[in-house]
């Protein structure tokens, strides 16, 4: 388990993680989400004491990680996928942190094979492709076959049979009851792995919510609907106080009211149809909504004074229903 | 390949000698270090000898300042090549991790940062101390067979201070490297380390030598490479009146207290 309290992490004038408090479970895999500069590598970098917090906690299984009498058997972490020295191979790699780490010899072989590397286990680093690099990270990960995962972007360069087998690993990693929390900028990678997420934008908790939660949360009925006669109707909708969104003639999109009833109203007035479809929301659609705000605002603001302006919904305070005051608060 | 996770790896509490025992599997599969270290103890002899034998056919040599009529410091004449090299190797081992930005996944491996940067000390100086220790004695040897053979001068071991000055060669280099180490710690960068070693131990003396007063000597004799000069055949730049053992104290002085500002900045700061 990792959990965090009111962790917060100043870089001279900038608030890089901001009063974050959050917990990942075990037993399944977490995701955690944010756009660029939200703060989630910091997140990740202070749970493994590499930077120290401004103020706050952050602890893996109950306590700090340096703390930790065997460190890499609590976590394993992939941070930088390319933090090793270029001119070592991956065994000899592997062996100094093994030996590091307390971890016996025979199992830098194990996670070798069980990355895939073994062929190349010889090879400088230096000449690893990224995804080569990535597997590379993965193994040091589970090196100390550790009890909470921490990976920050592990799909990156890896090929699709990487990620199918990344997906795998980490879904039997929660299984095995283990703690996996997961950064990813590929939304639609997390929606297949991730039954939790945190999201976090400019450093603070958006959201803590289950997958099925946030889906279903960011859902409006979002309709699809084709017809010669669109104008007409999307002014009758448009009077019912729904929203209409118009990018070709002859086609709009209505939120806040569903099929059935959009159907029911060109029925009734004699309007014909060609199409009349109901789109999913996906978690990047749910995602990109949330945080929206968080990015336009950091991108308008000039100082660091964050909460001062109280018309940004999404950013309006980790309390704990922040999922839902931030959901509701985003505009559509 | 396979998805599932080998459980229960049978895993000790590590402590130091495990961070030991890694550092070491780092310098050693590092090709570069056994070429440094070896380069050190060959450019020693052979520099050792080539000084000798020039010396004997009547040529000046020796480091500027020396009158190259002393055999030891005729035959140690390669130990400034030797610092350069073995400064540079602790100036690598300090800062190269931060360049590959491996040292973050050292930290990750080994919270407790002290530790790695006494690790890193103990493999470096015991790798340093006997390459010196070789480089050292086989340039004595090697340099004083070659007098020998030309008829010239020698210096037997058992002269006052000839075997003190050997094995403070030995010590001086070991500190150089340790410097080294501790500003790769500090400045986090192999070229600024290596830059700034060079200039305190290297470049300063002469500089202030030449630009402070006389009244000042007392300040120079508390440069590392000046206070060596008391107790190794390193040449002073400015009149050195103190006893070896104080420029023993002097250096690893320096030595201990650079390292101990490199440990605090490790252990204090964001990696």
């Amino acid at each position: 388990m990792i959990e965090t309290s009111q962790l917060t992490k100043r870089y001279g004038d900038h608030l890089a993680v901001d009063d974050l408090s959050f917990r990942v479970e075990p037993g399944r895999v977490t995701g955690f989400l944010g756009p660029n500069g939200a703060g989630k590598s910091t997140t990740m970098r202070l749970i493994t004491g590499l930077d120290r917090p401004t103020s706050g906690t952050a602890t893996v299984n109950g306590r700090r990680y340096a703390d930790a009498a065997v460190p890499m058997h609590e976590l394993g972490v992939l941070l930088d996928a390319k933090a090793a020295d270029p001119a070592r191979s991956a065994r000899n790699h592997l062996r100094a942190l093994a030996a590091a780490g307390g971890v016996p010899r025979r199992r830098v072989e194990e996670v070798l094979d069980l990355v895939g590397l073994t062929d190349v286990a010889d090879r400088p680093l230096g000449g690893f492709s990224l995804g080569m690099g990535q597997r590379l990270g993965i193994a040091t990960a589970l090196l100390g076959d550790p009890q909470t995962v921490m990976l920050d972007e592990p799909v990156n360069g890896l090929d699709v049979d990487g990620i199918q087998w990344i997906r795998r690993l980490l879904t039997d990693l929660a299984a095995e009851g283990r703690t996996v929390l997961l950064s990813s900028h590929l939304m639609s990678e997390l929606e297949l792995v991730a039954e939790h997420l945190v999201v976090i934008g400019r450093g603070r908790i958006l959201a803590d919510t289950s997958m099925a939660d946030f889906l279903s949360g960011a859902d409006e009925h979002r309709t699809l609907v084709r017809s010669p006669e669109a104008d007409r109707l999307a002014r009758m909708l448009a009077a019912d106080g729904v929203v209409v969104s118009s990018a070709h003639d002859g086609e709009f999109e209505v939120r806040g009211v569903e099929a059935v009833a959009v159907g029911r109203l060109a029925a009734a007035h004699g309007i014909e149809l060609h199409q009349l479809a109901t789109r999913d929301t996906s978690l990047e659609e749910a995602y990109l909504r949330l945080t929206q705000d968080a990015v336009s605002y950091a991108g308008h603001s000039t100082g660091h004074d964050s909460g001062a302006d109280p018309t940004s919904g999404a950013t309006s305070g980790p309390s704990a229903d922040t999922t839902t005051t931030a959901l509701t608060g985003s505009p559509a | 390949m396979s998805t599932t996770v080998d459980l229960v790896t049978p895993l000790r509490r590590p402590g130091l000698s495990a961070t030991l025992r890694s550092e070491w599997i780092k310098l050693a599969s590092l090709r570069s270090s056994w070429l440094t270290l070896a380069a050190t103890a060959i450019v020693m002899v052979v520099i050792g000898a080539v000084a000798a034998a020039a010396s004997a056919s009547g040529e000046a040599v020796g480091a500027p300042g020396s009158d190259g009529s002393d055999p030891l410091s005729t035959v140690l004449t390669g130990a400034n090549f030797a610092m350069l090299i073995l400064g540079v190797l602790g100036c690598l081992t300090g800062a190269r991790e931060y360049g590959s930005r491996m040292i973050t996944t050292t930290f990750v491996a080994t919270p407790r940062r002290w530790r790695v940067v006494a690790a890193k000390a103990l493999v470096l100086t015991t790798v340093v101390v006997p390459v010196a220790a070789i480089g050292t004695f086989g340039a004595y040897a090697a340099g004083t067979a070659v007098l020998e053979g030309a008829g010239e001068p020698t210096v037997a071991l058992s002269d006052s201070g000839a075997l003190g000055s050997l094995l403070g060669m030995v010590l001086w280099l070991t500190c150089v490297s340790l410097l080294g180490l501790a500003l790769g710690f500090l400045l986090r960068s192999t070229a600024s380390s290596i830059g700034s070693l060079l200039g305190v131990v290297l470049i300063l003396p002469p500089i202030a030598g030449a630009l402070l007063p006389d009244s000042t000597d007392a300040v120079l004799q508390a440069l590392p490479s000046n206070a060596a000069a008391a107790f190794t055949t390193i040449t002073a730049t400015g009149d050195i009146d103190i006893s070896g053992a104080v420029g023993v104290v002097i250096v690893l002085a320096w030595t201990v207290g650079l390292l101990a500002v490199a440990l605090r900045r490790v252990v204090t700061q964001d990696a």
